[in-house]
């Protein structure tokens, strides 16, 4: 059930004795949040978005970038973790670029599929940890942002706030 | 100016006061307004109203900033040891740092819910009624002192606070856990039903999983429709508020129906300093509280006082309460005031998995959880400790996504999640702590809260019967699972902190006599007659129970019997 028919359940609940209030409506998407553009610089903000289309990308379905996931990326990493944890974010972003350059000779953002692959895998399997710890935390959040997503939640993990009912033994669809 | 004085007086005075506006604050404001008394509610907290003040209840998983995680600076304002637990989606009820200082001589975790509606707002709402194996504990076992009531004193109660309030549950025909006025049950699921069966064969129908009884309005009755509720949509997001009145809680339920009578003023910001004694009368004539806001001292007068402020809370204004009569503290000559602080042994958890009912899942969810009543001790001593424990039980199948590689074969991994290949099962133990004199409440000396109120030093700790009841629990469960059929089956005693489970009670026990307790039979105290204390203060034991729905017949029955005495010009 998505949002608004849930507040309309509510509604119908309720008898429509009540208003929604306003905070039933508000909620954020990529454009609203607000996000410092001191933090990442630009081209930190390029290479965060490359390597998070990496991890998810875009194909048949819709892949992290254009859900917004960068932009939540940049706000988690502002707001909720100490500086060393963003500092080590941000150094690993140029590390990214500067692995890309030693392995292939060009940035980040001009390798192929396969090689972007291959650098962020190196990443995770690095005895640096800091850039394990750098890809990690990315590769987590990208995964938190992406699985909590509206679209996610709607079109593939069946989300659905208010059930209305427990059945504790019902088979399993084939 | 002396016309002055006496205009204010009058218009401070109420017939009753209520101080608290939680589960049994809320109890106490209905069932007095009802019988026709102007009663003034004091909330310390800020105001909560019902659905407009539940910001975050109709919030989806995207449409927090941080999906729940807590920004640092956010974060800041809090206590440091309990930032773990700050959530995007209940930040609206947690309290804030320095509100409220305390000592904590040894560890305690002290969880406060300072708003309108209390921790009704954030309980779990189970609500499992005492037995006279409860009522009788102290005096079998030879611990605190005789409860002044037993179980047919407060069974009525408990059916008037069930039928307005709303408890699912199965009329299941046990002696330990008796049964109530019950709405449509929420059924448990195979596996619990499977170690239901199992513990019946096995334990010689002496054990039994049954389906805890809680505050959810499943199929809701007049009286719950009059009140403004809606069927529980079984959403599980309850620590938010709730916008259908889906479960109990002093907001959706008893304030707004004592609002009704048009009998009641609700004054949030209101820390009630203190009771004041009047010598001449021999009884209390009203209270003084601090506006959080202006830190303005201001009095109010009634006739009875009902004490509600959460226990530990109602401790300390009783102790603060100082007169020429009472320098110890309003009603205390024995000096037991703020003693035998108990709480509940949430210490033991276990999980296990199982790989039975492959073909077979849950839908929906449950607001609820299966519930083992206590079965150690029962009705003779068994063990190497006093008392038992009852548990929670819970199982779920749930699914998982590989977090493996990157590309499009993580992405595929995650938006099609596998059906786990076992259910997990889990139990939490909830062990009847027996209170102690060592472990107690009192006053600090010198330090002060902002409102220039002394801060409570907190003393109390683990007893030797608590850690063995823990051991037990363990071997006891491990033992069911095990005959269940349930397999990696791990417990471990989380040793948490003494009130972790946020059940602390007593200090202001219930008894016979005023040398060895502090309130009588209809909760008042012994030596200030028009003043009650009906919340987890009055506890004499504790027993095994979630104690919410006890705190509210108790209220219940002593706001009946405080209206009967003042009709009858006995207070």
């Amino acid at each position: 059930m998505n949002r608004r028919l849930a507040i309309r359940d509510l509604t119908l609940a309720l008898g429509g004795l009540v208003s929604i209030p306003s905070w039933a409506s508000n909620g954020w998407n990529a454009n609203s949040l607000s996000i410092s553009s001191s933090f990442f610089k630009t081209a930190e903000q390029n290479i965060l978005e490359v390597i998070v289309e990496t991890i998810i990308p875009e194909s048949s379905t819709k892949g992290a970038k254009s859900l917004g996931v960068p932009a939540f990326l940049q706000k988690m990493l502002q707001d909720c973790y100490e500086a060393p944890v963003s500092e080590n974010i941000k150094n690993g972003l140029s590390a990214t670029d500067a692995t890309a350059q030693k392995q292939f000779g060009k940035p980040f953002e001009g390798c192929n599929t396969q090689q972007k692959q291959q650098i962020l895998l190196g990443f995770e399997k690095s005895e640096d940890t800091r850039l394990k710890e750098f890809y990690s935390l990315i590769k987590n959040l990208t995964i938190l942002g992406y699985t909590t997503s509206e679209y996610v939640q709607t079109e593939f993990l069946h989300y659905n706030m208010a059930p209305g009912h427990y059945y504790g033994c019902v088979s399993v669809k084939k | 100016m002396a016309n002055l004085a006496i205009d204010i007086k009058k218009q401070n005075t109420y017939d009753a006061i209520v101080i608290g506006s939680g589960i049994s604050g809320g109890w106490a404001a209905k069932e007095l307004c009802e019988k026709g008394l102007k009663t003034i509610v004091l909330e310390r907290g800020r105001d909560i109203k019902h659905i407009a003040d539940y910001p975050t209840a109709m919030k989806n998983p995207w449409d927090f900033e941080h999906r729940g995680q807590v920004p640092l600076d956010v974060r800041s304002q809090y206590p440091k040891g309990r930032a773990a637990f700050l959530r995007e989606e209940t930040l609206p009820f947690a309290l804030k740092d320095g509100i409220q200082p305390f000592v904590e001589e040894k560890p305690f975790t002290w969880t406060r819910g300072y708003h309108v509606g209390g921790k009704s707002l954030m309980w779990a709402r189970q609500t499992q009624r005492w037995s006279d194996l409860d009522f009788e504990g102290p005096k079998r076992d030879v611990f605190a002192v005789d409860w002044p009531i037993r179980y047919a004193d407060i069974a009525p109660w408990y059916s008037h606070v069930e039928k307005f309030a709303g408890i699912s549950g199965n009329k299941d025909g046990l002696q330990e856990l008796p049964d109530g006025e019950f709405l449509t049950p929420i059924e448990l699921n195979c596996v619990e039903q499977h170690l239901k069966k199992v513990l019946i064969k096995e334990y010689d129908s002496k054990r039994h999983v049954i389906q805890g009884r809680c505050a959810h309005v499943t199929d809701p009755q007049p009286i719950h429709l009059k009140q403004g509720r809606a069927t529980c949509q079984h959403r599980n997001l309850c620590n938010r508020g709730c916008p259908y009145g889906g479960y109990f809680s002093s907001n959706a339920s008893t304030l707004p129906w004592a609002a009704k009578t048009g009998n009641m003023t609700l004054r949030p910001f209101s820390t009630v300093h203190s009771i004041i004694f009047d010598e001449k009368l021999n009884k209390a004539s009203g209270v003084r509280v601090v506006d959080t806001n202006t830190k303005e001292m201001i009095e109010y007068y009634a006739k009875i006082i009902f004490v509600n402020g959460s226990a530990l809370n109602s401790n300390l204004i009783l102790l603060n309460s100082i007169s020429a009569r009472f320098p110890n503290g309003l009603g205390n000559d024995s000096g037991l005031l703020g003693k035998f602080i108990a709480w509940h042994n949430y210490r033991g958890k276990i999980s296990a998995e199982y790989e039975g009912f492959l073909d077979k899942i849950t839908d929906g969810k449950n607001p609820s959880n299966g519930y083992v009543p206590r079965f150690r001790n029962l009705h003779s001593q068994e063990t190497d400790f006093l008392r038992g424990y009852a548990a929670g039980v819970g199982a779920g199948r749930g699914s998982y996504s590989s977090r493996e590689g990157i590309g499009e074969d993580l992405k595929n991994s995650l938006l099609f999640p596998k059906l786990n290949n076992h259910w997990h099962v889990s139990s939490w133990m909830m062990g009847e702590c027996v209170p102690i004199e060592k472990n107690h409440v009192r006053l600090h000396e010198t330090l002060k809260d902002p409102f220039g109120i002394p801060q409570l030093v907190t003393s109390a700790e683990w007893t030797d019967n608590d850690v063995k009841m823990v051991k037990d629990y363990m071997e006891q469960f491990t033992e069911m699972f095990t005959k269940a059929g349930f397999r990696n089956i791990k417990a471990v005693d989380g040793k948490s902190n003494p009130g972790s489970d946020i059940h602390e009670m007593g200090g202001v026990r219930m008894g016979h006599d005023p040398k060895t307790s502090l309130l009588n039979q209809w909760n008042a105290l012994h030596l200030c007659k028009n003043v009650f204390v009906t919340d987890g203060a009055c506890m004499t034991s504790t027993g095994t129970q979630n104690p919410s729905l006890t705190y509210m017949a108790l209220t219940a029955r002593a706001a009946n019997y405080a209206v009967g005495e003042m009709k009858k010009k006995n207070l």
